[in-house]
Formats: C-alpha cells, structure tokens, sequence
C-alpha cells in the first residue's frame, strides 16, 4: 500500500516521492511535507543508536549529572563562573557526539533570541549593559540546554524512563515510553494510510493559489479529517492493548515494590558513575571558587 | 452539521466519572497516544518566522480538548502532554529535562480546567470554550514562565536599560500569537467540528458510557473553577513580586556571591507557598466539586452561554443549542472509514 502509493505518485502537488527523488528541483520544497519522507527521517531519529561519553554510563548517574550541571549556573550573577560552566557544557556536548542538526538548530535558536531580545531592548532604550545583561542570560540558558543534549541524545528512552523510575517517578511515565516506543511505528503508519486514502478519493488542488494556500488549505484538511478515524481505531487498540495487560496484572506489578525491583535490577552505579558525579561536582566547586578569585559581574560593565 | 444525536446513555456501562482502573489507564494512553501523534505531526509542518515572531502551529490543540471533552478530563488531561513528552521529545531525542516538566504542568491544568467547563460535548460552543480556555492558561502561563526565567537569570533585570520592557512586549506578542493560532484556528474551531462527531461513538470502545450534562462526571474543578484560577493567579503574582522584592534587595544591600545564594533560596521558599495555595484551593474545589455534584448549576451554564455570545445557548436542550449555533457549515470532509 504505501510503496504503491507513493511509487506511482497520485498526481497532486504534494505527492510523494521515494528517496531518489526525481531531479525536478521546484519539487523539491514540497516534498518535505510528503508524509513518507516525515515517517522516514522520524523513525531514523527515534531508533537511530547513537555512541558517546554518557552512553556506557549508569542512567541515573546521568540524570545527576545533569542536574547538577544544568542548575548550578542559576545561583549566581557571576559571568566568571558563568563562563567555566558554559565551556564544561560545551566540552559534554562535544564528546557526547550530539548531531550537527541539532546542534546548529540550538546554536540558531540561542543566538537569534538574544538578539531579538537585544533589538526589542534597544527600542526601549538599551546600551551596551543591555548586551552584558542578556549574555549572562544566554549562557545560563545555553549552560543548562547544552547539558540536557548532551545527557538525553545519548540515553535511551526506556533506560531514561528507567532511571526516573528508581527516582520514583509515576510508573505511568516509564509505561508510557515503552509502549510509545513500541506503537510509534504503527501510528505513524496508520496515519500515512489514512490521508493516503483521502488523497485517493478525493480530486488533487488544482491551483496552488497565493503562497500555495489551497495547498495548505488541504493539507490541514485532510489533517483534521483523518483524526476522526484515528481517534476511533486508536481507542478500540487502546482497549485492546490495556485489557491484555491488565489481564496479566499489569498495573499492580507496575506499582508493587518487588514489580519496581526486579525492573529495575539491571541498574548498578559502578565506580564510573561515582566518578562522573564526584568529578562534576568538583569541577562546579572549582568554577565558583574562581570566580569567588576572579568576579566579573554584569554591574562592572555599566 | 450532521445529525449526530447522542446515543442514549447505555444501561449497564460505566460513567465516564466512575471508572475503572483499566478504564482510567486507557482513556490516559488514548490521550497520550493521539496528541503524541498530533505533536509528530506538528513537528514538521512548516512555519514562518516573522523577525522574533514565530506563526507556527505550537501544538494541534484540538486532539486533547476532543479527549478532555469526551472522557474524565482529569485522566485525559493528565496523558495529554506526556505524550508530547515521549513522542517528540524522548523519542525524538530533544528532551530538555526539567524544561519539560514545566510545560507538562502548564498543558495538564489547562485542559483540566478547559475539560471540566465542558458540561455537554455536543453543545460546539462549550468544546470550543474549553479549547480556548486550555491554551489560554497554558500560554499565559508559558509566557510568565519565560519572564521568571529572566528576573532569576539576569542580576537588577528590572535596572537593565530596556529589558523588562522588551521582554514583557516580545513574550505578549508572541504568546497572544500562540493564543490564536493554537488556541483558534487549531484548537477551538476543529475541536467543537469533531467533539460532537466522536461523541457517543468513541465512549462505547473504551467500554463506558458518553458524557452526559445530565450526570456530571466526578473529580472535576468544575463548579469552582474560577476559584483555582484565581488561586492560581494569586500564587503566579506572589512568586512575581518575591522575585522583583529579592532583586531590589540583591541591588542595595547584599553583595558578595555567598550572599546571592540566599536570594533563590527565597525564591524556592515563595514557590512552595504559592504551590502550598495551589494544592490546598484544588482540594477544596475538589471535595466542593464531589459534595455537591448533585446541584445543578446553572448560573455556570448562563456563563458560558454568555461567554459564548450564542444567542439561544440558554435553553438546557441540547439539539436546540446544536441548530442554533452559529457555525453550520463545516468544512472538515470526515469520513468513517473504520479499518
């Protein structure tokens, strides 16, 4: 069904196409709205394995880990210390090996709000201490985002929902990772065959309009629409699903300690972990004790 | 409007208010599974950037009021953004740890407060209140979220030439921008097309029976809704004025970097008071909401129909309110292709 479909390619502006895409490059643009490219490049991303420093780390050290580097810049106006963490962030999203993409998208997203927030700023009248005031915030922010990439690109999300559990997280958390991580798939190709469905029985846009609006127009259409037998067909899987589980117990084993222990029981801090955390909260001491040496704040700058 | 009359209660299935334990965990999964979807799909559609406005759909918001609406709203709403959270951001590998946990709180009260003002799913206006209302408080709260973020992150951020005030405008713009495109255009107007529609079909495959305006659903903040927001509002502008007293004092009197660790702890200490309120006005609403759920209350109903601006809302009669309402025609082609 799906490789038919988007093989032959329904004649529509937004048809889809495989990835060799043919060399029409005015194509090209809307094919990333095709639903199979989307399904593609999300399923390479959800179950894509990817190495790094945090990986062969015990999972709750690594949630301490990131706490304690992403909430230590928020205790002080020092841009010294500031500066320290903000370079240790930095070196843990390097030998993390977190993507280019998402990379360049946060380096993008940082560096643009500062300096829209500066323009606004300075329509109001700002100076120069405007600039040093909105660097501290952006190394804050930048401190405590580029920490959480480096600890979640890396981890796996059932060991990540794991490692929450034994923080006492809701069960219902850790439930609902592994069976998203499980009905992901089947959704997103139960949506693909729904809108290809509408797309079969109903006539292609035949004029893009300004901007391409009917072409939107559609696209959010059909949507909508196919949310109302997706909704009906994932409640009647939902039943399913729930029923079997709770037929086996399912629920009163997620809640019972002895259910939570032997979940659990795989996770072991080893002498790595002690040191990753031990080794952590000494660099942090050390940046304030730097910059307790060295203070450099936002006030000296006006 | 399709002639969607809602099937009578069924005669031995279960009330949305009083469900099972099963139950509960499959409207939660139901609502977690469907706005994770939503919120995949939200990924990539494409959005314009205007300069540090973004016209970008933030989330297909009718997908959990359709799910606030129809089930009990505290178990939808409490799925609802986790789903978000596995989806997108766990699966996709852009979780931003306790980020996150701010946004869940914001999005869960927001469609609990939007779910309980839904008396009757089949009345448009009430589905599309509660779209608006669920966005409102999650965007408001966003917004004062990110204005926090500032106050704490930068020193004497009210000194700082120009930046409260941009701040203040940048966050007002944008969440109002938020407000109609997530709340409007892809919350409210899909959300009171599709709330009737699914209404008494999809009750019955979770095995209970649709919501009735005749039997209230139970544990909802329904009758003292305004007073949590209230509370609520009350608590968000205590931490607010904390903030602003610690930083002034931070200006004048304490120097030093020990001294500066003092201030968050006032902050922390403000938090758990306004948290404290929170928690002690939702159990009086709570333990209000279950004493007196037989009253019917109808001054709440007046409201909402003034609310509404539907000129003949009043009439309890839900086929009524059904022709009378405004919109008619609807563009949604549905189709029931059940596989």
């Amino acid at each position: 069904m799906t490789a038919l479909v988007a093989g032959e390619g329904v004649d529509e502006p937004t048809g889809p196409r495989l990835a060799p895409a043919p060399k029409r490059t005015r194509r090209r643009e809307r094919d990333t709205l095709s639903v199979e490219w989307v399904k593609l490049e999300l399923l390479r991303t959800a179950y894509a394995t990817r190495g790094g420093l945090l990986t062969i780390m015990d999972p709750r050290a690594v949630v301490i880990w990131y706490v304690i580097l992403g909430l230590s810049p928020w205790f002080t106006h020092n841009l010294t210390v500031l500066v320290i963490l903000f370079t240790i962030a930095a070196i843990s999203v390097i030998a993390s090996r977190v993507g280019p993409l998402i990379l360049g998208l946060f380096i993008i997203g940082l560096l643009g709000e500062a300096v829209y927030v500066f323009i606004a700023a300075w329509f109001f009248g700002g100076d120069s201490g405007t600039v040093i005031a909105l660097l501290e915030l952006t190394l804050k922010l930048g401190t405590l985002s580029m920490a959480s990439m480096a600890a979640f690109v890396s981890l796996d999300p059932e060991k990540l929902s794991d490692a929450l559990l034994s923080f006492r997280a809701p069960a219902l958390l850790s439930f609902g990772v592994s069976y998203g991580y499980r009905m992901l798939p089947i959704l997103i190709d139960e949506f693909h065959t729904i809108v290809d469905g509408h797309r079969l029985r109903s006539a292609p846009v035949q004029k893009a309009g300004f901007l391409g609006w009917r072409v939107l127009w559609r696209i959010a259409e059909v949507t909508f629409a196919a949310f109302y037998p997706l909704m009906l067909n994932t409640a009647k899987r939902t039943r399913t699903t729930v029923e079997a589980l709770e037929t086996r117990g399912f629920t009163y084993a997620l809640e019972h300690p002895d259910g939570q222990r032997i979940r659990l029981a795989y996770l072991r801090y080893r002498w790595r972990d002690a040191g990753l955390i031990a080794g952590t909260a000494l660099l942090v001491v050390a940046a304030y004790a730097v910059g307790y040496a060295a203070p450099l704040e936002v006030r000296d700058f006006q | 409007m399709t002639t969607t009359t809602p099937s009578p209660a069924r005669v031995g299935l279960p009330h949305p208010g009083e469900l099972s334990r099963s139950q509960k965990l499959m409207v939660f999964v139901l609502s977690m599974t469907t706005f994770g979807l939503a919120n995949i799909i939200t990924e990539v559609l494409p959005s314009i950037q205007l300069g540090p406005i973004e016209l970008s759909i933030s989330y297909l918001a009718f997908v959990p009021v359709v799910m606030v609406s129809l089930f009990h709203p505290l178990w939808a709403a409490l799925g609802a953004p986790l789903g978000e959270i596995i989806f997108v951001d766990l699966l996709m590998g852009n979780f931003s740890g306790i980020g996150e946990l701010e946004g869940y709180i914001q999005l869960a009260l927001g469609l609990y407060i939007g779910g309980s003002l839904v008396r009757d799913p089949l009345r448009k206006w009430q589905v599309a209140l509660a779209a608006f209302v669920a966005v409102f408080i999650d965007k408001v709260l966003g917004g004062i979220t990110d204005i926090v973020k500032v106050l704490i992150g930068v020193a004497d951020a009210e000194f700082v030439e120009g930046l409260p005030e941009s701040i203040l405008v940048l966050e007002a713009v944008e969440q109002s921008v938020d407000i109609v495109i997530s709340g409007i255009l892809f919350g409210a107007i899909p959300a009171m097309l599709l709330a009737p529609r699914l209404h008494g079909r999809i009750e019955p495959l979770l095995g209970m029976a649709p919501r009735t305006p005749e039997v209230p659903v139970a544990q909802r903040a329904r009758i003292s809704a305004p007073f949590v927001i209230l509370a609520l509002v009350l608590g968000l502008v205590s931490v607010v004025a904390a903030i602003l007293d610690e930083l002034d004092l931070n200006g004048i009197v304490l120097e030093g970097e020990f001294v500066e660790n003092y201030g968050p702890q006032v902050l922390w200490i403000s938090v758990g008071v306004a948290l404290t309120i929170l928690v002690i006005a939702i159990l009086v609403a709570r333990s209000r909401a279950t004493s007196s759920i037989a009253a019917s209350s109808s001054d709440i109903d007046d409201r909402l129909a003034a609310a509404a601006q539907a000129p003949a809302t009043v009439t309890t009669e839900p086929a009524t309110a059904e022709s009378s309402a405004v919109e008619s025609a609807s563009p949604v082609s549905t189709d029931s292709t059940d596989k």
